[in-house]
């Protein structure tokens, strides 16, 4: 008898809990202690591994050419996943990870709350969720899952989700920014039943219409996931009659459990066991902006602590004690969210090979403080923008897995990461004359951080989405009425270090063909660091301001054949708006909310570096000339960060290092750093003189009465370190 | 002299030789093999031709004047572009554009990848760029999707920028701006004034223009088109036109036809010679199809390793999948193509050992031609994999290229043990099988990522195994990966060539539009956009037949299939949807249009997903125009005896497999019959190539002479030996 294929009899939800039981029990993912049918014919064990994630790859594959959205045809945020009947998933696509684990929440939702009897669920049911409290990350983040039934029997889930670029929200596009609380987020889908007989309802798809300001986004990707969904469902079901039911339940179930052990193994073979932590913050700016209601009107600094513990048999324990409260604004993040971050950086950093599947997330857990923005006690709480805390915090957590892996000898491994990317958000009127709405995905190509062993990855990477790009200008004008005027390197965008934080790019727009596009960007840290550099790497620039020019004189320009801005350009003083035209001009600093724009008017966005690796001034000079002479840095930062020093080649508009002024320069700052130095000591006794006096600047004394407030352990343990007497509060 | 009328030349030019195949009308094969010689290409390729020739004691002057079809396809421009060897190119783009040559799209820093390494971000890097940023300018100029010119060009900073480009001494010129596929105006200003400082400075430099190179939407793909056109593809032109002169100097009388990505044949003068720069993995895929279909294997994954790289593809129940947007040495381009995978690995792969870290590595770079091996003794000083084959009895020193070169197996065993065995302390047989299997591990695991990247069950496809080093490593390169079949053939080193042989001269035309129709269009917007439709059709249908017949083709032979890019309005993706009928002569036509996307589109996307009432919209429309060509014919023969003809059998020789000497039965592979059964350890040799079967595995020769690869139950797998 097969002992991990579970009674028939019982339901689904006795099933979970029985699945949960076992794991308790023994440890092993639904109790399968040994991988009986890998260790008895492997091939035909990994031979099924192998089309089950082929099928994946293919129906995502599949649903991209049906898709309208550039956001997934053009840069890919979508994946495709097979799951068990409770819910685990057991193979995947390649594309957005992240939504892996946050999909299985909402499937073991639905059963947990009774949906095998009411709304019940039968062949050719459809299925779909984007709210996060129920398992998704935010609003635009629409997965669609049907049941796959062989026979009578619920045999899995296939699901598909994707990025939608507009939900209908408070303001245009998906990562709604203004959203204060639920109720603005936009269009919200709870766990519904939204399609039968294999079909979308057409009241559903009636919702959509009248709901949404781009519907037709929204519309074909829904198509395009359940086009997918029932593409893996027939070809399961095919290779369930091929290789037999029971087969295919125990062989997907050990797939799981192979997973869980490979995760444990690479944790083994990279990291050292043992205590590591990390801390990152987050700068909020948005007192007095537009539309921010009373409940949310104030700058906020947030902290991020975050405690690894690496245990000898490769365990990992995530631990957010000591983070701040949620609250009245679009960032929060529920435990879906957080799952979703974990498993993502799983997945680029150990998870990447083998048995990649839900095993990973269950060799790790995570303390996700009730209250927290991690895991909000209110489920009305909006979580429209929930990337801009996520992404920091699991940039720590990528930072803490690489110091491991350098303390292990795998300098190869080490990479500082992951960072956040804001998004530019518009709607108004189209160039076709219709209402449009969008979230411009070209932000999915920032600079990574950087790498032990080389440079991060410039314009090429962001944490959600291996598979990173920014897409074709010519795809996205087809939906926004703006041209590009440029899309350049953004220079300075990369932490400086011995191995440079990867850049990101600028674009610059003229508004065209309307008469009416608001655009809102999506929240990043502003004036805080919130990725930071490692083994003395700096972090990289906060890049959140936004340049405008309304009533702008680009027109006379183009007739008197003028310079046009196409970037920003490389004085950190002065901008190319600035030198070039005329008109209303205007620096918004955090997230741009402001009155609409119209046609000959301009807007300027840039995207986020990574952090660098290793003290920048033992970067290689030649190195630096390069990073010069292609724009990757300013003349200024070189010599200033990275003490080098150049020379100017006029005649062939070439720069040359002067070694041995470097040299000298470089020796110059190892002795200021030396003078300027002091015992650790000493300089704690200034600091708690500071702490006692509760010196600090408005966000900060906030953010430790905030966390102090909340986290008990938090509160002792900055007490303990500062020395500070019992009764002390913030 | 033998009495055979030949009929159809191909040659297949690789990095490291030239391989030649004549077919004759009755099916039989003569495989030439020469030296790539990569200056003078023009001269492998006679090399090659006359030890094809020679096989059939063939005259090379009759042969080339009665041979129908002569096509020469070549690695020459893929190699440039891998090696970065091209031409000075200067780039003048929409100002704001400039940083496109670094940024690239994100993707092109992960293209490629398996699975794994696609999600393990660590590994991600862009490709280098083709043209340095300064040799880059802009000319501020914009031109809307719809073909509006929003900004004119700046025609003054056209001209300061052609000058400066030309300051730095550029050897071709590109122009690539925004929208040029809907609008080419500012394009062609920009030419204009480039040519008239040309004209001034008395320089004459191509000019390539985006939408003349391929006139499709993404700017990013058509930028690199272009670059690559104008830096990879002159060297290359001048050397086909060189091979075509040279054939034509031995009598031959038609024009040489080289092969595009698409699987069609095309003239050496074709304008957009990139299209055939991944034509030589193209021709093993049409050749793997070809017989496939013959022998009842439909599912096929083919295996090409030459002198220099090993190619990969996928043939899925007799469909070869075509990639819109291949990748092209890591660059995105928006190019129908058969695809291919590629790594760098073949005979020819350096072997190397750091002398310090003792860190193994095998090329990427190749020995290629010229040095060549350490044992070919022409000069190479680093032992290459064909050195450690040598060195372990696998190849036969005396029967290298049927006995045109004698191998040195001394020298090549000094270098090796200096280079590779002493430091690292093994015996040189240790190493030399180390460094193989190392190369046989990468080539299967090659393999392993096309089936994990496309969707292939092992258990359902055929692995054909070809190309000059194919059958030497094949055993273990394809050992334990579960497939239904693994063949070879005796004509596994021209296979490429052969499969060249085997297509039709086909050329694709098309032209980016937006021609939209929907429920709410009126009578008269349907009468539009017939006019449109049938006006672009009939404009590519001239084009292409003058094309072709400018080719020397008849006009009653040229079949010209247009077709309609088309998706529902609001998608971002199209379906290749070939005209019902050749022209739209009424409204139902136009119908039938749009129920034919319909049909196909539910076919490749289930019908849940179409949306007939947000309307359809043609982005493209194009024709394929063909012209059928004589293909070659295996012949099929009754299955004789288990044991070959006493006279296949060539002696014994001492070969080293899994850390010992074994005793090889010898065999030449031109003596097999079908029905013969060949027990390992084994060596079947063959002048152009040689196929090993260790202890254990034995290969089976069928009725169409194909060779059937066994792998024994039991036997070792020795990739395990790896250093």
């Amino acid at each position: 008898m097969n002992d991990a294929v579970e009674n028939k009899a019982i339901g689904l939800k006795e099933q979970l809990l029985e699945n949960d039981r076992k794991f308790q029990e023994t440890g092993c993912y639904a109790g399968i202690t040994e991988l009986k049918y890998r260790e008895e014919d492997p091939l035909r064990y990994e031979s099924l591994h192998t089309k089950l994630r082929s099928m994946s790859i293919a129906a995502r594959e599949m649903a991209r050419s049906i898709s309208a959205s550039p956001g997934v045809r053009e840069v890919g945020e979508m994946v495709v996943a097979l799951y068990t009947p409770e819910g685990d998933a057991i193979s995947l696509s390649t594309g957005i990870m992240v939504h892996v684990h946050t999909m299985s929440r909402f499937i073991k939702w639905m059963i947990q709350n009774g949906y095998e009897d009411s709304p019940g669920i039968c062949p050719g049911d459809v299925f779909a969720n984007n709210d996060a409290f129920i398992g998704t990350v935010q609003v635009p983040d629409v997965m669609v899952v049907i049941p796959i039934f062989h026979n009578d029997e619920l045999v899995g889930w296939a699901g598909t989700v994707a990025h939608e670029l507009e939900v209908g929200g408070i303001t245009p596009g998906g990562d709604v920014y203004l959203a204060q609380e639920r109720f603005t987020e936009g269009l919200f889908v709870c766990a519904e039943k939204v399609g039968e007989k294999d079909e979308l309802r057409r009241d559903y798809l009636i919702r959509l219409e009248r709901n949404l300001r781009m519907p037709i986004y929204w519309m074909f990707d829904d198509k395009a996931k359940l086009a997918a969904n029932l593409e893996l469902r027939d070809q399961v079901k095919e290779l369930i009659d091929d290789v037999g039911l029971d087969y295919y339940k125990r062989a997907t179930r050990e797939f799981i459990e192979e997973g869980r052990r490979a995760q444990l193994s690479k944790v083994q073979q990279l990291m050292v066991p043992g205590r590591y932590r990390g801390h990152t913050f987050y700068g909020h700016l948005t007192e007095g902006k537009p539309g921010i209601l009373p409940l949310g009107d104030e700058n906020l600094l947030y902290s991020i602590p975050l405690e690894l513990d690496v245990g000898g048999d490769g365990h990992m324990h995530l631990d957010f004690e000591g983070t701040g409260s949620w609250g009245y604004h679009s960032m929060n993040c529920t435990p879906a969210g957080m799952d979703g971050g974990l498993f993502v950086t799983l997945t680029q950093s150990m998870n990447f090979e083998g048995k990649v599947n839900d095993g990973a997330w269950l060799a790790t857990d995570m303390n996700l403080p009730s209250g927290t923005w991690t895991n909000p006690d209110r489920h009305t709480v909006a979580t429209a923008t929930s990337w801009a805390l996520l992404l920091p915090a699991f940039g720590i957590f990528q930072r803490l897995l690489s110091r491991g892996f350098v303390s292990r000898g795998f300098k190869e491994e080490a990479f500082v990461g992951q960072v956040n990317s804001p998004m530019v958000e518009m709607g108004g009127q189209s160039q076709y004359g219709s209402q449009f709405g969008m979230a411009m995905f070209e932000c999915s190509a920032a600079g990574s951080g950087a790498l032990g062993i080389k440079d991060g990855i410039d314009n090429g990477y962001v944490g959600w989405n291996p598979e990173s790009d920014m897409g074709n200008m010519e795809v996205w004008e087809q939906g926004i009425p703006m041209l590009y005027l440029g899309r350049s390197i953004a220079a300075d965008s990369g932490g400086p270090g011995s191995n440079r934080g990867g850049t990101a790019f600028t674009s610059l727009w003229l508004v065209h063909n309307t008469d009416e596009v608001t655009i809102a960007t999506s929240e990043h840290s502003s004036r805080v660091y919130d990725n930071a550099g490692m083994c003395g790497g700096y972090p990289a620039p906060t890049a959140h301001r936004h340049f405008t020019v309304r009533d702008s004189n680009i027109q006379q320009l183009i007739g008197e054949q003028k310079p046009l801005p196409h970037t920003l350009g490389k004085d950190p003083y002065t901008s190319d708006f600035d030198r070039l035209v005329e008109g209303e001009k205007k620096e918004v600093e955090g997230p741009h909310i402001d009155k609409p724009l119209k046609a000959g008017d301009l807007f300027a966005h840039s995207y986020n570096g990574g952090g660098g690796y290793g003290d920048p001034i033992e970067r290689d000079p030649l190195d630096i000339v390069r990073d010069v002479e292609n724009g990757y840095v300013t003349p200024e930062i070189a010599q200033r960060t990275h003490a080098v020093v150049l020379e100017h080649d006029e005649e062939r508009n070439a720069w040359r290092v002067n070694s041995e002024a470097t040299e000298a320069r470089r020796k110059e700052v190892r002795n200021n750093r030396l003078n300027k130095a002091m015992h650790v000591k000493d300089w704690i006794a200034s600091e708690r003189e500071r702490v006692l006096e509760k010196d600090f600047v408005t966000e900060v004394h906030k953010m430790y009465q905030d966390t102090m407030s909340i986290s008990s352990q938090f509160a002792n343990e900055f007490r303990e370190f500062w020395q500070l007497p019992e009764n002390f509060t913030m | 002299m033998k009495k055979t009328t030949p009929l159809v030349l191909g040659i297949d030019a690789g990095g490291t030789m030239t391989d030649t195949i004549l077919v004759d009308k009755q099916g039989n094969f003569a495989v030439g093999k020469a030296p790539t010689t990569p200056n003078y290409e023009s001269e492998g390729f006679i090399e090659s031709a006359q030890d094809a020739t020679n096989i059939w004691n063939l005259d090379i002057n009759k042969t080339f004047e009665e041979l129908e079809v002569a096509l020469y396809s070549g690695t020459g421009m893929l190699n440039t572009l891998l090696s970065r060897t091209g031409k000075r190119i200067g780039l003048i783009v929409t100002r704001g554009m400039e940083d496109a040559v670094l940024m690239g799209r994100g993707l092109q820093s992960w293209a490629g990848y398996s699975y794994e390494d696609r999600l393990h971000a660590v590994t991600h890097a862009h490709p280098d760029p083709l043209v340095p940023l300064s040799r880059v300018r802009g000319v501020t100029e914009r031109i809307d999707h719809f073909g509006q010119v929003v900004i004119p060009a700046y025609e003054h900073e056209a001209v300061s920028g052609v000058k400066e480009l030309l300051e730095q001494d550029i050897e071709g010129l590109c122009v690539c701006c925004m929208y040029s596929h809907v609008n080419p105006e500012h394009e062609l200003q920009i030419g204009e004034a480039a040519r008239r400082v040309f004209a001034e400075q008395d320089i004459d430099i191509p000019i390539y223009l985006s939408h003349h190179v391929r006139p499709i939407i993404r700017e990013q793909s058509r930028l690199n088109s272009t670059l690559i056109e104008a830096y990879a593809t002159s060297q290359g032109r001048e050397q086909l036109l060189g091979v075509e002169t040279a054939a034509k100097q031995h009598g031959f009388s038609n024009s040489m036809q080289t092969m595009l990505s698409y699987g069609g044949l095309a003239d050496v003068r074709y304008p957009r010679l990139h299209e055939t720069m991944i034509s030589g993995p193209v021709g093993g895929l049409l050749g793997a199809r070809h017989v496939g279909e013959l022998v009842g294997a439909d599912s096929v994954i083919v295996s090409d390793m030459g002198g220099t790289s090993f190619d990969i593809g996928a043939i899925t129940r007799g469909k070869v999948p075509i990639e819109d947007e291949p990748t092209l040495a890591r660059f995105k381009l928006n190019l129908p193509t058969l695809a291919m995978d590629t790594i760098g690995a073949g005979g020819g792969t350096i072997v190397k050992v750091d002398p310090y870290t003792h860190k193994v590595s095998l090329g990427p770079e190749s020995a290629g031609s010229v040095p060549g091996p350490v044992a070919m003794d022409m000069g190479g000083t680093e032992p290459t994999i064909a050195d450690c084959d040598a060195i372990m009895g696998r190849l036969n020193p005396d029967n290298f290229l049927g006995g045109k070169v004698q191998l040195n197996v001394d020298k090549a065993k000094q270098v090796l043990k200096e280079k590779v065995a002493d430091p690292l302390g093994v015996d040189v047989y240790e190493a030399a099988e180390g460094m193989v299997n190392m190369l046989e591990m990468e080539a299967k695991s090659s393999i392993e990522s096309i089936i994990s990247s496309r969707g292939v069950d092992p258990g359902e496809y055929h692995l054909m195994a070809y190309g000059g080093s194919g059958p030497l490593h094949m055993a273990e390169y394809s050992r334990g990966l579960g497939f239904k079949g693994v063949l070879s053939f005796p004509f596994a080193a021209a296979f490429s060539a052969f499969g060249c042989t085997t297509a039709d001269y086909l050329h694709r035309h098309s032209q980016s539009v937006h021609i939209m129709t929907g429920p709410d269009s009126s009578d008269k917007d349907r009468e539009e956009a017939r006019r449109q439709i049938n006006e672009i059709w009939s404009e590519l249908d001239s084009q292409a037949r003058s094309e072709l017949i400018s080719e020397g083709h008849e006009t009653d032979a040229i079949v010209c299939e247009p077709f309609a890019m088309m998706r529902y309005t609001g998608q971002l993706e199209d379906v290749e949807v070939a005209a019902p009928v050749t022209k739209l002569e009424s409204d139902e036509d136009l119908d039938k249009l749009t129920q034919a996307f319909e049909d196909l589109y539910e076919q490749i996307n289930r019908s849940v997903s179409g949306y007939g009432t947000a309307g359809f919209t043609i982005m493209e429309l194009g024709l394929n125009a063909r012209v059928e060509k004589v293909k070659p014919e295996l012949s099929r023969r009754p299955l004789g005896s288990k044991n070959p003809d006493p006279e296949a059998a060539k002696g014994k020789r001492s070969m080293y497999y899994n850390r010992a000497w074994h005793e090889a039965q010898l065999w030449e592979m031109d003596m097999l019959k079908p029905g013969n059964v060949l027990e390992g350890p084994a060596i079947v040799e063959h002048p152009a190539t040689t196929l090993v079967i260790p202890a254990g595995d034995r290969v089976r020769v069928d009725e169409w002479t194909i060779l059937h690869y066994e792998h024994g139950e039991d036997t070792q797998n020795s990739v395990g030996n790896v250093l």
